[in-house]
């Protein structure tokens, strides 16, 4: 072989393992994203029934057609884009992506456009809603209204909140700072107390409960969730102050200010990403509770949004499905949109992360 | 500004002692240097100067009253960290105006301002740390440290975390400033080229004990210790070790007459105080690295491995030449057994 072959040679040897690979890479990603999209059908599918029947039920039986009209319009489009995502060198993939997440809302639109209708929100503006479908006899007049148990949860989910970021904090910076005796068993006995289910321990706490008097009381589940709940956002608080220098502290104290000084003019506005995190998940969970409520409750002294969504369904009538569905779009929507609002703040949180 | 003295300060731990029976007095405008290898309990002294950490024993005084219990916002004294501490959550002017928020004062942004522009940050105080340079946060830090008219300024190893050019432009900076306002600065870092080019007085630490306290002319060419002389100076002492029997150093068939000493030492000769002569500890050359206006020769000899400073661009030798070492008797220092100096004690090339 001449010297120009042997070149020759090795360009193209280069050139086959450089196919090999993109193909590879191509390939693996293909698969990737194929079988994630297919995955996640079942579980988009959940919310697509919750929208759908929201939105279309009529007879308050159990009703499939929308639903299947909906996943055949889902299914397909959502494989189309996992082909479309891994299409190589297609110009303007994300306009692609788009465009077609478009075309399957707007066929789902036609399509359902005459199923729809707003009646199964009614019980938002009728207080009467179960006298109003059942007549007074079965609901005994005692169904409340949803803006009641709205409230409720609101108010549950707020104190319980206020409650729980403001000790995490304090907890989370003394655990942080200081070197105290039983630091380290405090810190072990919060991961531990993780480890227990609360449901076993309903009953005793039905007992203190009962013994201190607040049974058939909202401040009862407000009390106990926080208490459970308190562990692991203490932990989570000492990690984020754990990642704020000392440097920045002992430095606002040289400048002059006292230790409380420094901690609120200093430390917390580093620590915000992890006030909001701790936040936003015990307002969820405050928003969300469901056993320590029914638990802490003898009858109907008061409702929550779950016990409400609780009772929509389990009427011993039978069940409407799409109010259940649009009493479940209505208890969705708050933690919706808290999500919405902090998601800026909680992408960026990476256990303890405060960027430096 | 104030004058600044330990007595017989000791810092503990529950398992280490950082500070041991440290005394030292810094007087009213001086700039000193705290030197040492990192944990030698440099910054912990900082710290304690500062205010952060209480003393185990001994008494800190500032103009003469004992100040231990007083807490570090009542001192009235500036830190300028290694990692500048800027507040990332204020802009720099706000940064440079926090500590004017614990005594407050009528033309605090004036104030503020005119510091700013002493450091040259004047056109960058809308911004957040996040936004400055490294360079320019540290002349923030520098600037917050400085408007509130401290009675002491600590600065811990503020330079290292700069380029090299920027560190000699920093460096000429805060030695103008400190004169300016005439204050008493203590810097603590174990760059010894820092704590030689800026400061008045060098104290070197280690192990939580003052080594040596002098003008870095005197720590350069007088080292009390062994690591004084080896920690001070670049390229590093050359060290010799050896046995003196007879007033020789012997080693193979060649020897060092050694005057006023006796036992285990270690001779210390500075690179630059080494010369190539006539007659002398022969040697192979190994090594040679120009190092811009100087050259660093590495020369295999039976004594171990010995470099020397030569000044010149170009290298006068190159590996495997034969060459003879040699040094005037008044430039070699001879450290006994525990490394402590033997005064007047001197080695003599005469093999």
């Amino acid at each position: 072989m001449t010297p120009d072959q042997v070149e020759e040679n090795r360009t193209i040897k280069w050139q086959k393992a450089a196919i090999r690979s993109r193909r590879r890479r191509h390939w693996k990603l293909a698969a990737l994203t194929i079988f994630l999209s297919v995955v996640s059908i079942p579980i988009l599918l959940a919310y697509l029934w919750m929208i759908t029947i929201a939105f279309t039920a009529k007879t308050g039986g159990v009703e499939t057609a929308t639903l299947w009209i909906a996943a055949s319009i889902l299914t397909p489009t959502l494989i189309i884009y996992a082909v479309i995502h891994n299409i190589e060198d297609l110009p303007n993939k994300r306009r692609w992506g788009w465009g077609l997440i478009g075309v399957g809302f707007a066929i789902g639109v036609v399509l359902l456009w005459d199923e729809f209708h707003l009646g199964n929100f009614r019980f938002m503006i009728n207080p009467n809603l179960v006298e109003d479908i059942r007549g007074v006899a079965t609901a005994g007049g005692q169904f409340p209204w949803v803006w009641e148990a709205f409230f409720n949860s609101l108010f549950l989910a707020s104190v319980q909140t206020v409650i729980v970021v403001t000790v995490s904090s304090f907890a989370g910076y003394y655990l942080s700072r200081f070197a105290f005796t039983g630091r380290s068993l405090f810190l072990q006995s919060l991961l531990v107390l993780q480890a227990f289910p609360a449901i076993t321990l309903v009953i005793p706490i039905f007992l203190i409960v009962y013994w201190v008097g607040l049974v058939n009381t909202i401040y009862a589940p407000i009390l106990v969730i926080t208490a459970l709940e308190l562990p692991f956002f203490i932990f989570i608080m000492k990690g984020f102050f754990d990642a704020v220098p000392w440097d920045i502290e002992m430095s606002a104290m040289t400048d002059g200010a006292s230790r409380r000084q420094a901690f609120r003019m200093v430390i917390l506005p580093q620590v915000r990403v992890g006030l909001i995190a701790v936040g936003v998940f015990a307002f969820i969970k405050g928003w969300e509770e469901y056993v320590f409520v029914t638990g802490l409750t003898t009858g109907q002294s008061y409702t929550v949004m779950s016990t409400y969504l609780y009772y929509v369904s389990e009427d011993v009538m039978g069940v409407d499905y799409g109010i259940v569905a649009a009493v479940a779009v209505l208890y969705l929507l708050p933690a919706l949109l808290l999500y919405l609002a902090c998601q800026k703040y909680l992408t960026q949180m990476t256990l303890g992360g405060v960027k430096g | 500004m104030a004058k600044v003295e330990l007595r017989n300060v000791t810092k503990a731990w529950d398992k280490a002692t950082a500070v041991k029976d440290m005394s030292l007095v810094i007087e009213d405008g001086e700039f000193v240097s705290l030197l040492g290898p990192s944990g030698c309990g440099k910054s912990t002294t900082l710290l304690m100067l500062a205010g952060i950490y209480l003393p185990t024993k001994g008494d800190i005084l500032f103009d003469g009253a004992i100040i231990n219990e007083v807490e570090a916002r009542e001192r009235n004294v500036s830190i300028v960290f290694q990692s500048y501490a800027l507040y990332p959550n204020m802009t720099a002017l706000q940064n440079i105006m926090f500590p004017l928020r614990f005594q407050p004062n009528s033309r605090g942004e004036e104030l503020a301002r005119e510091m700013a522009d002493l450091v040259q940050v004047g056109e960058l105080l809308e911004r957040k740390p996040s936004e400055l340079s490294g360079g320019q946060q540290q002349r923030v830090a520098l600037a917050r440290a400085l408007v509130k008219s401290p009675n002491l300024l600590l600065l811990d190893e503020p330079l290292s975390n700069l380029d090299a050019s920027l560190r000699l432009t920093m460096r000429a900076e805060i030695k103008r400033i400190t004169r300016k306002f005439n204050l008493t600065t203590v810097l603590v870092t174990h760059d010894q080229l820092e704590a030689t080019t800026m400061s008045d007085r060098v104290i070197v630490m280690n192990e939580g004990q003052i080594q040596q306290i002098g003008t870095p002319e005197s720590l350069y060419a007088q080292p009390n210790t062994l690591f004084v002389g080896s920690f001070i100076g670049s390229p590093p002492l050359n060290l010799i070790k050896g046995t003196v029997q007879n007033g020789r150093l012997n080693k193979d068939n060649l020897f060092l007459q050694i005057h006023d000493a006796d036992g285990e030492i270690t001779l210390g000769i500075r690179p630059e105080n080494l010369v190539v002569a006539e007659t002398g500890i022969p040697g192979e050359v190994s090594h040679v690295e120009p190092m811009g206006r100087e050259v660093l020769t590495t020369v295999h000899t039976a004594f171990g491995e010995l470099w020397f400073l030569e000044a010149g661009v170009q290298p006068r030798w190159e590996m495997g030449n034969q060459i003879k070492l040699n040094c005037q008797p008044e430039n070699t220092l001879v450290f006994d057994r525990t490394g402590i100096r033997i005064q007047g004690a001197i080695a003599k090339f005469d093999t």
